[in-house]
């Protein structure tokens, strides 16, 4: 009796299990190309660097050594701090100009003419990046723009190095990179701000920049929070900006990492990409609350 | 309902041309460097910059006889059409059970399948360079740089046609199962269809981010050269009018594909439209 009942209730429960199986069968190939190529690999990462590195090959030898030779060498900590502090700067600056921007579009631009306007921005956003960096050399190096015309205007007779090849470049090739991912963001927080909330506190009498920051920045927190998200952490593993209009004073933590990996110091090089791995979960920890909220990575 | 421009105080009117001025500025300043490149790569003087000394296209012919830049072209290409093959197919699969199935921790897999978009490009380089290299044993070539890049550009796909599929009115599958489609015919004739758009979208972008990509490719790719590689490795040795023409031309391209990817749904569902008027008529 027992195996009579237990029949049907199989024969049931198969295509359930099948139907399931193909419900999430779509899974499967991003299953093995995100598994495999992308979390094995950074687990992997996270072995080498408590590994060690022998004659240019890796010894399974579980040791600390990586991160207490990182933090031995002055000049790799001082580095660790100005890319931080570059990041921090840049991610400010570019929110900072983005924020009237996307204020202006929403507030004073007829609707029909915002979409086209957006996507002007974004435009330069989604063009090469390589070669929005390398854009900038033309403009800033010795024969660049910017000497050029100190030279026409009369200021210098000869050309200046100091636009090049030092932190402020960087930062000013940074900010130009993510100003549109910030631009969009804010925008799009802000297109669902109701004006009318600002005008009630201006009648209430309160100054337009204390409506702003009282009654508009506090609405569009999680829209701030995800564009700082999106700008800095990117700018934490930078490489080619510091690269190309960096020089030796600009140099970040992407640039160690490459130089490890170019000189074999596989173990190294796995610190200190952990290190910026271990900034963006910090970040992340910082922000978690608005990063759980619904809407809070743009879709 | 607000009206669709405020009329605004004198106080208003002073800010909104202050801030009008300020966004004319920021655009300059987004397409200022973009807009000498291209200039520079038409100019005849042979320093890549100002002044000005006459217009030529001798650059771009210059660009066209180098054996570098054809080998280049080519693998960007090769390259660019296996990344966007693998992750159309690879993130449409994804996208289906990501908006339909009951999943539990919906939001925390989706945050899992955009991480590659979200954490720097660098570390996917670095870490898949110690997979094929230290664990694999396998020697770099462009068939490890698709894997790279196709693990960065699959997130994007997977985000366009769950978005498109989100849209999706689940009705129409239904009055076809009413009719008598079965699964494979209600996904053939009428899903497929109608995200069609999204997908090649998808593939466009996917596209579009390979013939970009830098840094992953740098890692992975080995004795070969993409574009952005090459233009990168002739930086190092300053800047001439020879690669301000590459440069320009990949540019062209990817906004090119850009244009079309933006512009693509908005088109089919215009002449669909045009087709549904025709035979309605």
């Amino acid at each position: 009796m027992t195996v009579a009942a237990a029949e049907p209730a199989r024969r049931a429960r198969l295509p359930r299990v099948g139907r399931a199986a193909l419900e999430y069968a779509g899974f499967v190939p991003t299953i093995v190309l995100l598994g495999l190529f992308f979390l094995v690999p950074l687990g992997i990462i996270v072995c080498y660097s408590f590994w060690e590195t022998v004659d240019y090959s890796v010894v399974h030898h579980w040791t600390t050594e990586n991160y207490r030779y990182f933090f031995s060498v002055t000049a790799y900590v001082s580095t660790m701090w100005a890319t931080l502090w570059v990041a921090v700067a840049a991610t400010a600056i570019a929110i900072g100009l983005a924020f009237p921007f996307a204020y202006w579009l929403s507030r004073y631009v007829p609707k029909r003419l915002r979409t086209p306007l957006l996507v002007l921005v974004i435009v330069p956003f989604w063009s090469s990046y390589l070669l929005r960096v390398y854009s900038w050399l033309t403009i800033l190096g010795d024969h660049g723009v910017l000497n050029r015309f100190l030279h026409w205007v009369g200021i210098t007779r000869h050309p200046l190095g100091v636009f090049l090849y030092d932190r402020p470049a960087v930062i000013l090739v940074l900010v130009y990179l993510y100003f549109p991912f910030g631009a969009l963001t804010l925008y799009s927080s802000i297109e669902r701000f109701d004006w009318n909330q600002l005008r009630a506190a201006m009648d209430l009498g309160a100054s337009p920049l204390t409506a702003i920051f009282r009654i508009l920045v506090p609405q569009i927190r999680p829209g701030i929070i995800t564009a700082i998200i999106f700008v800095f952490i990117p700018i934490l593993g930078e490489y080619l900006t510091p690269q190309i209009v960096g020089g030796t004073g600009g140099v970040m933590i992407g640039n160690l990492i490459v130089n490890f990996f170019q000189s074999a110091e596989y173990t190294r090089g796995a610190a200190a990409s952990l290190l910026i791995a271990l900034f963006i979960v910090a970040l992340l920890a910082v922000f978690r609350k608005s990063l759980s909220s619904r809407d809070a990575y743009g879709t | 309902m607000a009206p669709e421009v405020e009329v605004l105080s004198t106080r208003g009117r002073v800010a909104r041309g202050l801030l009008s001025t300020y966004a004319v500025l920021i655009y300059v300043f987004l397409f200022f460097p973009i807009v000498l490149l291209v200039l520079f790569s038409f100019n005849a003087n042979r320093y890549g910059t100002f002044p000005i000394t006459g217009w030529t296209l001798t650059w771009y012919r210059q660009a066209f006889d180098d054996y570098q830049v054809h080998d280049a072209v080519a693998t960007t290409v090769k390259v660019a059409l296996q990344v966007t093959l693998i992750s159309t197919i690879v993130g449409t699969c994804a996208a289906f059970p990501l908006v339909r199935s009951r999943l539990p921790f919906r939001e925390g897999i989706r945050i899992i399948f955009i991480l590659p978009i979200m954490i720097p490009g660098l570390l996917i380089g670095v870490s898949l360079l110690v997979l094929f290299t230290g664990t694999f044993h396998w020697t770099l070539s462009p068939e490890t740089a698709v894997i790279g890049q196709a693990v960065y550009t699959t997130p994007f796909v997977i985000l366009l046609v769950a978005a498109r599929l989100q849209g999706f009115d689940t009705a129409l599958e239904r009055a076809a199962a009413d009719l008598g489609a079965n699964a494979f015919q209600r996904l053939r004739r009428v899903v497929l269809p109608l995200i069609l758009p999204a997908i090649f979208a998808g593939a466009l972008f996917a596209f579009t981010l390979s013939l970009d990509e830098f840094i992953i490719t740098y890692f992975l790719i080995g004795g070969h050269n993409t574009l952005p590689i090459f233009i990168y490795t002739q930086v190092k040795f300053g800047i001439t009018p020879e690669v301000n023409a590459v440069a320009s031309m990949l540019l062209g391209a990817s906004l090119l594909l850009l244009g079309i990817a933006f512009a693509l749904p908005q088109l089919v569902r215009r002449t669909r439209r045009l087709v549904v008027r025709a035979r309605t008529a």
